[in-house]
């Protein structure tokens, strides 16, 4: 009999063991991935896919063994096969719903891919703005390096691993230096073929003292298709906030309930810039939106919200990874939950502040409204700091509708459940404050409202 | 007769708080009802209003010849019950205006009267926070947000002239108020009266009573009026205390 011995057990890389179910799906994207690669002329995006496929078949999907994953299980979602297909055509009159009623520069993107049809004349965008598909960058070879930026953590991500593996489109947005973009861009993401992988790449860079405010809106045209449909949506986005620029995002998440949505920003600040984006999310049976924010100078402000509504048998889950790297810094964070039926919700924020990082003022809130006795939060706000002279906080809550504020409301001739839903509207759009535009604000708002009280 | 409570009984958690309650208001009267704490004042004032946490276990309670304990809270709220919280509850998000609009539109749905849009709303509201002389950004803020103790109570006494209620109950109303504060809750009590419009002014003390000057004064002890007279007996309470009429009731 052999005894194993610690050294040795370090030594010898670790094996992951998968489900016949799981390895089953990790093999399928594989395959999807040799195709890609199959049609593909270019070398270079040939060997990005593979070795990314190389990593993927070693960590594969995350499974329940996994802590970052214990809360967000994948069971349901490994048993379908999403499959990649051509861009598939549909009208302006079908995501006309869609689509905000503020101005707007309008990208749309079909299923993963860019839609030249569906969005605006990219080539009369306003002075110093540039958008360009990645599927077209993806053709011409010497332009390549456009594509991948320089976030190495995205291989650390399994989402990540096989957003590279499968990479297909998105879209590559620059604002140059000194340009301050007023009229914002809007994103559609629009879900329309079943089982289908929207695989998006993007990667937007805001220069020096530019400004730039960014919606990303994900739904599903699901009209005349049946209650199954499930659509999936994997994105990574790079961003890079310049020094002095000024970058506002919005991302509504409202796709089909039973679509799955992954997420993951990769987010670089320069000193004295300001990055504020927000999360909300309606959709989706399985969904995940992470932030990645790496705070690289000095008197960076940042602010992260998510607003979230979940019911049924959807699991929700937003996390944060913030990164107080240098003096002055600046963080706001506010993720609401409210959960009805079955839902599980899922916060896990960490604010890590450098040895360099004095001065910093970090604050993470988390607070959730279950609506049911079967919904289900779980929550971590972490912190983890080096340097000692900071101002951090965390903090969450978990609470029932308070029976007083109900009592109140109804004492004034308001229904129950109106006053039930006048309070839980409140309390879910709390984070919205942040959002300085009074029209995307509003759009936001009724967007979340109108499931609420759907 | 707008009011009429017979044999009123009620509990909270298996404690019975309210032993078999009597009182009559007819339209246009205010009443005073007094008492040591713990005598069953702020019960009677829930159970009028329709909080859930009481339980009627004996009696009746007439509104305009309906049965009021039959009614959900709201629908109560509706045909002209008014309750000014002991404790107005803060609501985080939800505006003034928002919340009065509503409120104001579901008591003119059960009038038979169409509901106001914003303008209709602004402008009954406004002449209302001129007659109350409020803030004038009250609507715009959060409910009772982040208001002191007399500006929420001030706030339950506007609710309560956008509403126009048949019968205005308030809890205590005076309790934690300052002199300045006392007179603008009392002002507006006095502003709103009518030939129509009732009162019971529930409280511990006479100093908002010598404001209100109300028609009917009724002693409650240990869930029962014990006594009731006119203005006067505000002052007989005030210079011999409860315990006279206590010691009297307790003889009998």
């Amino acid at each position: 009999m052999t005894t194993l011995s610690s050294s040795t057990r370090e030594n010898k890389p670790l094996v992951k063991k998968f489900s016949p179910v799981v390895k089953a799906a990790m093999e399928h994207y594989a395959q999807l991935s040799d195709d890609l690669n199959k049609a593909c002329e270019h070398a270079n995006v040939v060997a990005l896919r593979q070795q990314a496929k190389q990593t993927f078949m070693q960590q594969g999907f995350p499974t329940r063994r996994d802590e970052d994953w214990g809360y967000t299980k994948l069971t349901d979602f490994v048993q379908t096969h999403f499959r990649i297909e051509g861009l598939s055509q549909i009208s302006l009159g079908d995501i006309q719903p869609f689509l905000p009623s503020y101005p707007a520069t309008r990208i749309v993107m079909v299923d993963g891919w860019f839609s030249e049809n569906l969005s605006d004349d990219l080539s009369s965008l306003p002075k110093g703005v540039s958008v360009e598909s990645m599927n077209d960058i993806l053709d011409i070879p010497e332009s390549a390096e456009k594509l991948i930026g320089p976030q190495a953590e995205i291989e650390k991500e399994p989402f990540g691993i096989l957003n590279t593996m499968l990479l297909s489109d998105g879209y590559f947005l620059q604002v140059s230096r000194n340009t301050a973009v007023e009229i914002p861009i809007f994103v559609l993401h629009v879900q329309t073929q079943n089982q289908h992988v929207s695989n998006l790449r993007n990667r937007i860079i805001v220069e020096q003292n530019a400004e730039l405010t960014l919606i990303e809106s994900y739904v599903s045209l699901t009209a005349g298709q049946d209650e199954a449909f499930s659509g999936l949506t994997n994105v990574v986005s790079e961003i890079e906030v310049a020094e002095e620029a000024r970058f506002k995002q919005v991302v509504f998440q409202g796709q089909a309930e039973k679509s799955y949505y992954f997420g993951n920003q990769f987010v670089s600040q320069g000193a004295r810039s300001m990055f504020n984006t927000l999360y909300a999310a309606t959709g989706s049976l399985t969904s995940r939106h992470q932030n990645h924010l790496q705070m690289n100078g000095e008197h960076i402000e940042s602010t992260q919200n998510s607003a979230c509504y979940a019911s049924g048998q959807q699991t929700m889950d937003s996390r944060t990874y913030t990164e107080h790297n240098q003096v002055n810094g600046v963080s706001r964070q506010l993720h609401k939950y409210v959960l009805d039926g079955s839902a599980v919700g899922v916060f896990n924020g960490m604010i890590k502040v450098a040895q360099a990082a004095q001065k910093t003022d970090g604050q993470m809130d988390n607070k959730n409204l279950l609506l049911s006795n079967t919904a289900q939060m779980d929550t971590k706000p972490q912190l983890e700091i080096y340097a000692d002279d900071v101002k951090c906080s965390h903090g969450s809550a978990t609470g029932q509708i308070n029976k007083d504020q109900v009592f109140y409301l109804q004492a004034r001739g308001i229904t129950k459940p109106q006053a039930i839903r006048m309070i839980t509207e409140a309390f879910l759009l709390e984070p919205l404050e942040e959002v300085g535009n009074p029209d995307i604000k509003a759009w936001v708002a009724s967007s979340l409202s109108q499931k609420l009280n759907g | 007769m707008l009011l009429k409570v017979e044999n009123l009984q009620a509990q909270i958690e298996e404690k019975q708080i309210l032993k078999g309650l009597n009182l009559e208001v007819k339209p246009g009267e205010v009443h005073a009802i007094m008492g040591p704490n713990g005598s069953g004042k702020s019960t009677f004032a829930s159970v009028l209003a329709g909080r859930e946490d009481y339980e009627v276990t004996a009696g009746s309670v007439e509104f305009e010849g309906q049965d009021l304990l039959e009614m959900d809270t709201e629908d109560r709220a509706r045909k002209g019950v008014f309750l000014a919280f002991q404790y107005p509850v803060e609501i985080p998000g939800v505006s003034n205006k928002l919340f009065m609009q509503t409120a104001v539109n579901a008591v003119r749905e059960e009038k038979g009267l169409p509901p106001f849009d914003m303008f209709d709303f602004d402008e009954y509201a406004q002449e209302k926070i001129e007659l109350l002389n409020m803030r004038p950004d009250l609507l715009e803020r959060s409910v009772n947000v982040g208001f002191s103790g007399g500006e929420k109570k001030r706030n339950d006494i506007f609710q309560m002239a956008l509403l126009e209620p048949k019968l205005c109950i308030l809890d205590e109303t005076d309790s934690g108020l300052d002199i300045d504060a006392l007179r603008v809750v009392a002002n507006g009590v006095n502003a709103l009266r009518s030939e129509e419009r009732s009162f019971i002014v529930v409280t511990h003390y006479q100093r908002l009573l010598d404001y209100i000057k109300p028609d009917h004064v009724h002693v409650l002890y240990n869930g029962r009026i014990v006594k009731s007279g006119g203005f006067e007996l505000v002052h007989e309470l005030e210079e011999n205390g409860y315990d006279d009429i206590i010691q009297q009731y307790q003889g009998e």
